[in-house]
Formats: C-alpha cells, structure tokens, sequence
C-alpha cells in the first residue's frame, strides 16, 4: 500500500477532520451523559473511528450505508450533523427520528443511511435487498453494511451472506472484529481466530485490514466497492480494532484484560493518522490544532442547538404507525 | 397462469394468481421473492409461468433463509421496489418473526422511511397438514404495530385485497386460506379493482344475531345461516377482510342491530383476535348487548394431523348452529 | 363387508380428480395393494392401489370422467372389512366461548340480572323491568320482552297495538313484496266436481291434498311449461317435479317440498305431506327440505276461502291455490245434482305463459281430479 500515490491529499486530511470530529464529539457525549444529562444507553467508537470513516469515505452520494452502532464517523460523513446527534441523543424533535429512537438509531433515506434495529446483524439481510434492489434495476450503486464480532453468530449474518454470494450482489459486508462482544471475548463467541474465514464458506472473497488504519480501511472499501459496482458481486472486509471503552458507556468493562487495552492505545487510528499524515507532509502540529479548534466549534454548536431544541408532546406517540400513499419513494 | 375473462368463474388460487400477474404488468417495481416459485411455479402452482414471463430477476427463487429473504425484501422495499414474498407455509413464517416484527413493523415510526411489502402466507387447516402446515399464525401478528394484515374468503375479495396490499405503502400479511384454494370458485370483474384495505363485509344480512368472522370460517357461517333460517334464527354474517385496522364501525353496526354477537375463527382460542374482538364489543357497544358475547374458535392445541383429531380440532358449522340457536334463546 | 373405493385427496389443495384408467376389469379379482386404477389430480397421474382383497364388484366412475375428492367411485365384493373411521365427537367444547349464563328464576319471576340493552331501554323509556315477563333462557327479561311490554302500555293507552318486527315476518313481507314487482302475476280460475275423490276417501286416512298434488304432476307432464322458472339466460324448463306445499304457522309461513313428487303415489304423499307440516310447525326442517321447489300448492280453503290469487313463489312460474270443498247445486246433464265443488285458483306469470297455456294445464289438473281412477294411484 503507497499512501502517497493511492490516496488524494485532500481526502486523506477529510478523513482526519473525520476521525477527529467523530472523537470529540462521542467524547463529549460520553461527558453529556456522566453528567445525567443524557438519558438511556450512549454507544461510542471508540478507538474504532477509522473503520467508519475509512469505508464511509470510498462511497459515491448515492450509495447507501446499512450501518451498525459504531458507525458515528458514517453518519457524519453522509451529513448528519453534530446537532442531530445530539439532538437525538437527547430524544429531542429536531433529532433524525424525533424521539421515536434513541442514541444511534439514526436513519435518513435522502442521506443513504438505513436506520437499523438494536437486534445485531438485522441490517444485513436488509442491506442484501437494498443490493438487490440496485441489480434489478440495473443501477451501478453499492451498499455497504456493517456489524461486530458478535453479530456475526447470528443467524441473519449467515442467511445474507449466502443470499449476496449466490445472486452476486453489490453489497459489502464489513465486520467490526473488537474482539468484545458485550463481556463476551472472541474465544467464546466462536471457535476461529479470523471472522474473515467465515466469507469462505459462502464463496465470497474477504480481506482482513488494520481497522485502525484508516488509508488501509480506505483502499481495502474501495477495492471491494469496485468488484461491487462491476458486477462481481460481495467482498467480506474483517478490520481487526480493539473496543476500548465498555459495550456502552455505562459498562466499565473490568473483563478486559488492561495489558490489551495499552497495547491497542499505542494504535490509537488518530496517532497512526497524524503520524502518517506528518510523515507524508501533508500536516503539521498546526494543523492539528486548527483541526481540533475546528471540531471542538462544531460540536459546541451541535450541543447547543440540541440543547435548545425542544422535546416532541406526549400525543405525537401516536404519529407515524403507518406510512401515507404519498411518502413512498417513487 | 390464467387471464381474466369477463363472466367466467375463477377460483380463490386463480384470483390470488391473476392479481399478482396484473399487478406486475402494471408496474415494473413489483416483484417476487419465495422458495420453488420460479420454474416450479410455487407450491401450490400460483405463480405457474410467472418466471417465463416476468424473467428471472422479478421472479426468485430464493434460498431456504425466511429471515434473510424477508429481511432482503424489506430492504429492497425501503429502496422503492415492491416485492411480494411468497412463504411457502405460513407456518414457516416464525423464522422471519424477527424480522418482520422489529424491522418492517417499526421501520417507518422510526425514521420515516415506509416499507411497502407484502408477504403472502397459505394459512389453515383442513387439508391433514398437521403441526406445522395448517396453522393460523395472524395472533402474533395482530399485536404488532405497524403490520397491516387481511385475510380474504372468496375469490372476489382475495383478488381486489391482494392488489390493495401490494399498493399499500406498509408492510402487509396476505393470509390466504388453503382450503379455499380450489374449493371456491366465483365470476370476478374483468377490469381493475381493488377491495379496500379496513372495510369488512356483510356477507349476509341479518336481524337475529351477529356472527364475526373471517376466511374459511366464512363458509361455514353462511351455511350455519341457511340451516338457521330454516329455524327462523337469522344470522348477520359479517366477514372482516381486514383484520389489522379492524372495521370497528361495521363491527358495532351490526351488533347495534342484532344485541347479539358471536365471533367465530379458526385460530387457537385464547388470545386469539376474538378476545379482541369480544373486549371491543363489550367496551364501546355494551349497552346494545342483549347476551353474552360467544366466541368459537380452536382449542388451545397445536393442529394435529389424525382425522378424527383435526376435525375435532376445527370449528365446524354443528358448531355455530348449536351456539347460534342458545345464543338466539337466551 | 363390501369394501368403498373413493376418490383419494392427493395434494392438499386439490378438490377433484379425474379416473384415467381402471386396471381391474368389472368383476375382476384384485389382491390387497394391487395397483387398482390410475388417477390423475393437476397433471399427476398416480396409480391407486387396492384397499383390500376382492372382486370389483361396482364401478361408479368412468375412464376420463372428473369428480369431487371422496367421491365413491367402486366397490369391492368379498374384500376384508374396511374399518370406518371414528366419527370425531365433535360438539361444542371449550373451543366455543361466552357460556351462556342462565339467571336464577326466582320465585316471583323477578331475576334482578338485566342485560346493558334491557337496562338502557328500560331507562330510556322509563320501564320498571320487574313488572316486565321474561321469555328468554331462565325467564330472563329480553330486549324483545321490553318492546313488547312498551307496545301493549302504549297500545293499552291508545287502543292501536305496535308489534314488533319477527325475523320470519321481515322475510315474509320482502319475499311478497319482491315475488309481484319480479311476476306478471294473473289469475284464471276454474272448479272441479271432487265426487270421485270424496267416494274414494271415504274409510282411507288421506286428506284432499295428496289427490291435489298427484292431478297436478300429471298435468305438469302434459303442460311442462308450467314447471318452469325465469333464469339469467332464457327460461328454463325443469324436468324434474317438486312440489312445495305452503304451511301456514303461528308467525308466518313455510314452504317445504316433496321431491320427485311425481314418482309417489296417494299413500306415500299423504305421509309426506303430514310429516312436512308436523315438522314445519316444530322448527325441524332441514335445509333440503326447503329448497328445490318447481311448483307450489296453496291449500286455503280449510277456513272457508273459495277463491284465492297467492304470490308465486320465486323463481317458479306459477302457484296453485285449492279453496274449500263444498257441496254445491251443479248441472249434469240437464239435471241439477249437489256435488262436492272446489275452486282451483292459479296465479302464473304472464311474462313466461299466456292464458291458454294456464288453462290448458288447469284443465288437465280438473280432469284428473274428476275422472281419474284412484285405486290405481294408491
């Protein structure tokens, strides 16, 4: 992999301000939340940003994302701004489903991103149809999806999988492996070492990538986006990342061993990618520090427009059971 | 396939059949997913030469996963398309239980996105299916909003309910009734039409009593009505069509008439929609009951398989005449 | 024990099957499992084999004829005993709901439990419902019951009665209604001398209805068009007689039909008819027994109606009112003679007959009456 002839410089620095915006911003809702001041379950990724932001930024505007809920870096990405987040977050009317979800339950059709279920590995049978949807008629638009380690034991991983390799469809599956499920390691979640494995018995080609290294997530997406929108059908990208802060931000995660967890600081995906971008000249310390300015404004004008949003009215519980004939995308 | 010819009798299958053919040949966005329905032609042969005519792609043969086929309809369903899938049993619908009940049920209160499927189930008994090919599975489905669900009981019904449920920009269980398949036969309009989704159906006018009913047990309700008449009990037979939104006002009509209300299906008794039903009539038309209100329905027993068993097991019109004639004394 | 060969269900939404091929030949000898005949159901041929050991002693169904699963299609003579099947139970179970409750009957007739519809009527109108009668289950105060208690205090007040709508009256009045808007109803009456039936009645339990009815189905044969009904596609000609005989009850009226009535002689019509009538007043008609009638009977002279222009009964063509028998001064000859005299009052419709076919039937009908020699018809 040659960084410096494979990736523009221009979108290598987007992907940095990415990186960054999306850690500062579940930092500071991390915060938010120890502070009582948001309610129910706060997911981050933690540690994980490159996986996201790397597959989030190979993808044209009309692709669509089937993502899971460590996908901030996507959502922000496709446009969902610091203040929707929060907004949702705070269960507030302007946030992406006004109330009706929570946390990173988002889901925006004009944005591409398919708002998905708390039931892990739900989203990829339906990313498969999305796909399937593309074949039929005959557009040249690719889907890429996403769940952890975890949610590849269940049953819906197995059944889309085989769906996608045996209709050829343009879909990418892309598995999260950090190695924690909940409390629940790897070893005990199943019985090999690479997730990647798995693609095998359903005649699909994988890769497994650092999944901290956001130019190899980056060039790893974009090689099977191509096989996708080429008519070759589904690739199963594993990236290898560690999950440094608890399942949710309640859990402290005592089960993970703390040798792990400093070893995979030293990987962090923000040092690896300021390293690299120094490294190719791209930037500087300055640079950094004016990124940083730049994302910490971004989420304080996020906080406080959600902040100020108000609460949807008990009544509008009863809105949007069902759909009206002149919703449906023509 | 069978193509409508003004004043000739079809059956219930052949109504179900020329619906989804006309639908597919009015608009290119409708296709169909299921096991053996492509050159085998479906199970039960509805979609016989479907494949031929409509090309592989609009007519799939999907592998053996209820949860990943469903879950890949709802996906390419959120992309515009409307896909009608075929459970080859409605018994095996309980593998897609997961999907159908926190994906394409919760889609749209979520984020807005409608999911217009349709899934068409063969339901019932009376053909020696046993356990797991004859049972009534609307139950599970009733209690989960979001769900339209209908089950038609004649060919006139099946054919116009079947064209509202695949317009229908919501997710909609087409409960077909096996038994009816070849054993009802009617003329049915040449010309487009559609039975709306909502509105139940008297089937018989009546002063005496109510009956509540829907599919096969309509049947019997009509031939209990002659045998009644004979007797000067006078049932009004009212079919529901839609089960999920309930006609409540035809429901309340009726019973406002008659005083007297008998809810009769073929479902297990206890939690069935009777007790829906029966809990309605008694909250919002109490004062117009001159007698209990009655349900008759299956015990609470899987469906066996020996004869004497499941006609045991089936309500029968012996049934509702002996019901009938207390209820009408009382 | 004979053994019953029926058509099997093979598929299971399939309601008919067609026999392709009988391997056996009639009164041929077929060992138990013996592939008996071959069967086709939805393009699938399937060959059958023999329920038990025997000789194929009927066959019921042809080669290519097509009929309904569990038709019996042939017998096996000589064959081991086919066990039939247990009858289910059946009945009302736990499977039917709301058991209907029945109140204690207290001594005064007063239950004190009064459903929400007799509660909501009684204050509506301001009924003390324990000096209301209760007809339902257990003496229970109906709804019905407080109509009819509110119609005769009103009636009692100002001399008119109201009675409340039956379910047998409602169907009655649209029935009527709808029989004279569908037929040109006309009527043309004649009168027959009932000496020879009356002579021949004398020591035999038949009434005068079954000698009717016999007369009648003879001049059917002569003038089929008689036995006819008005159908979407022309007017079609039943060929077979059944006669429906009207019943007058307490509420209302039922018409129950003799089948085939032209193959039965006096006795046999006499029995039917007693035994119709006997079960029309008591509820315990089947729904057979009141479906299928070509022709109708009216008998309404047993009060004393001489003349009569009844309502055809839909969708048959023309009905038949008998008036009273009396006996009445005729002209034989050139002497005046007492004879029993009976008018016969038919209505028919006007858009299937004209008059001269009416009375050519009519006369027919009089002539059988008068001259026909009933020992032969017993």
């Amino acid at each position: 992999m040659d960084v410096s002839t494979e990736i523009k410089r221009a979108d290598l620095l987007r992907m940095y301000y990415y990186l960054r915006l999306t850690r500062t911003l579940e930092d500071r809702i991390t915060a938010l939340y120890r502070q009582g001041r948001i309610v129910g379950g706060v997911y981050t990724s933690h540690g994980m940003e490159a996986i996201s932001v790397g597959y989030a930024s190979a993808l044209e505007r009309d692709d669509i994302i089937a993502p899971f809920h460590r996908d901030m870096g996507a959502f922000l990405i496709r446009g969902i701004t610091p203040g929707e987040v929060v907004a949702q977050y705070l269960g507030k009317r302007t946030g992406p489903t006004k109330g009706k979800d929570g946390n990173v339950h988002i889901g925006d059709l004009k944005r591409g991103i398919i708002g998905f279920v708390s039931h892990l590995a739900d989203n990829l049978p339906v990313a498969t149809g999305i796909a399937l949807a593309f074949k039929i008629r005959g557009e040249s638009r690719v889907v890429i999806t996403n769940t952890g380690d975890g949610g590849t034991s269940r049953g819906d991983f197995h059944e889309a999988m085989n769906f996608a390799s045996v209709r050829a469809l343009p879909v990418v599956f892309f598995c999260n492996n950090n190695q924690y499920a909940y409390s629940t390691p790897l070893r005990l979640q199943m019985a090999i070492t690479d997730v990647a494995d798995r693609a095998k018995a359903y005649g699909m080609p994988s890769e497994i990538v650092d999944g901290n290294d956001v130019a190899a997530v980056y060039l790893a997406a974009k090689r099977a986006i191509h096989r996708a929108r080429s008519g070759a059908g589904p690739t199963f990208i594993e990236t290898k990342t560690m999950r440094m802060h608890g399942h949710s931000e309640h859990d402290s995660a005592q089960y993970v061993p703390r040798e792990l967890l400093e070893e995979w600081k030293k990987k962090d995906p923000i040092l690896q990618a300021e390293r690299m971008l120094v490294q190719l000249g791209y930037a500087d310390e300055a640079t950094v520090r004016d990124v940083g300015e730049q994302v910490a404004k971004a989420v304080e004008v996020g906080v406080e427009f959600a902040e100020h949003s108000p609460l949807p009215d008990g009544p509008e519980t009863l809105d949007g059971v069902f759909a009206t004939d002149d919703e449906v995308v023509p | 396939m069978t193509t409508a010819a003004s004043g000739q009798a079809i059956t219930y299958l052949e109504a179900i059949s020329q619906a989804l053919d006309e639908e597919m040949t009015r608009d290119p966005r409708v296709f169909l997913m299921g096991e053996d329905i492509g050159p085998y032609g479906g199970a039960f042969r509805i979609t016989e030469g479907f494949q031929k005519k409509y090309g592989e792609w609009r007519v799939l043969d999907t592998p053996l996963s209820e949860s990943g086929f469903v879950g890949a309809a709802i996906g390419a369903a959120i992309m515009g398309m409307r896909p009608v899938v075929e459970m080859q049993f409605a018994d095996f619908i309980s593998c897609a239980f997961d999907q159908i009940t926190e994906v394409a049920a919760k889609n749209h209160y979520r984020w807005g996105a409608p999911v217009p499927l349709v899934i068409r189930a063969p339901f019932g008994g009376g053909v020696h299916g046993g356990p797991f090919h004859s049972g009534c599975q609307e139950g599970w489905f009733f209690h989960s909003p979001g769900l339209k669900i209908v089950a038609p009981s004649t060919p006139y019904d099946a054919k116009g309910l079947l064209k509202a449920a695949i317009r229908d920009p919501n997710p909609v269980i087409y409960f077909e009734h096996k038994f009816l398949y070849r054993r009802i036969k009617a003329v049915v309009p040449a010309e487009d039409y559609v039975v709306p989704i909502g509105k139940a159906d008297v089937k018989r006018v009546g002063s005496g009593l109510s009956v509540i009913t829907y599919a096969a047990m309509v049947h019997l309700a009509l031939e209990a009505a002659d045998l009644l008449a004979t007797e000067g009990v006078d049932l009004e037979v009212v079919d529901l069509r839609t089960l999920i939104p309930l006609d409540k006002e035809t429901i309340f009509e009726s019973v406002r008439k008659t005083g007297k209300a008998m809810v009769v299906h073929e479902d297990n008794k206890t939690g069935g929609i009777g007790a829906e039903i029966a809990a309605l009539l008694a909250e919002e038309c109490f004062d117009c009951l001159d007698g209990p209100i009655v349900r008759i329905a299956a015990p609470d027993t899987p469906v066996p398989f020996s004869t004497p068993l499941e006609e045991f097991f089936l309500p029968n019109v012996s049934d509702i005449v002996t019901a009938a004639r207390k209820l009408a004394a009382y | 024990m004979p053994t019953e060969i029926i058509m099997p269900q093979l598929g299971e939404s399939i309601a008919e099957g067609t026999v392709v091929t009988w391997l056996i030949a009639p009164g041929g000898r077929v060992e138990k499992d013996q592939p008996l005949l071959e069967v086709e159901t939805d393009k699938v041929a399937l060959e059958i084999p023999s329920p038990a050991a025997g000789v194929l002693a009927e066959v019921f169904v042809k080669e290519g004829e097509t009929v309904p699963v569990g038709t019996l299609i042939a017998r096996l003579a000589d064959g081991a005993d086919a066990k039939a099947g247990q009858t289910a139970l059946g009945g009302v179970v736990n499977r039917v709901g709301g058991v209907v409750v029945t109140p204690m009957a207290s001594p005064s007739g007063v239950s004190g439990h009064y459903s929400p519809a007799v509660r909501r009527l009684a204050k509506e109108q301001g009924v003390d419902l324990s000096l209301v009668k209760g007809s339902g289950a257990g003496g229970r105060v109906t709804h019905k019951d407080v109509v009819e208690f509110l119609a005769t205090k009103s009636g009692q007040a100002g001399g008119d009665e109201i009675l409340p709508f039956t379910p047998m009256r409602k169907t009655i009045a649209e029935r009527m209604v709808k029989s004279r808007q569908t037929s040109a109803h006309v009527a043309t009456f004649f009168e027959a001398d009932f000496s020879g039936i009356a002579r021949f009645r004398d020591g035999r339990n038949l009434t005068y209805l079954p000698f009717v009815i016999h007369a009648v189905t003879r001049a059917i044969n002569d003038v089929p068009m008689l036995n006819a009904s008005w159908g979407d596609q022309g007017i079609m000609v039943k060929k077979d007689i059944h006669i429906g005989i009207a019943v007058a009850l307490e509420e209302g009226l039922l018409v129950p039909v003799i089948h085939h009535a032209d193959r039965k002689g006096l006795t046999q019509l006499g029995k039917e008819v007693a035994d119709l009538a006997a079960r029309a007043r008591t509820k315990k008609l089947t729904p057979e027994e009141v479906q299928g009638g070509t022709f109708t009977i009216t008998n309404h002279g047993g009060s004393g109606s001489l003349f009569s222009t009844p309502i055809i009964v839909q969708p048959q063509i023309a009905i038949l009112g008998v008036g009273a028998v009396q006996k009445r001064p005729v002209v034989v000859g050139d002497a005046i003679v007492i004879r029993p005299m009976c008018y016969l009052s038919l209505s028919f419709d006007h858009r299937v007959i004209d008059g001269a076919t009416a009375d050519r039937f009519m006369g027919r009908v009089k002539v059988y009456l008068e001259q026909s020699d009933w020992e032969t018809f017993l």
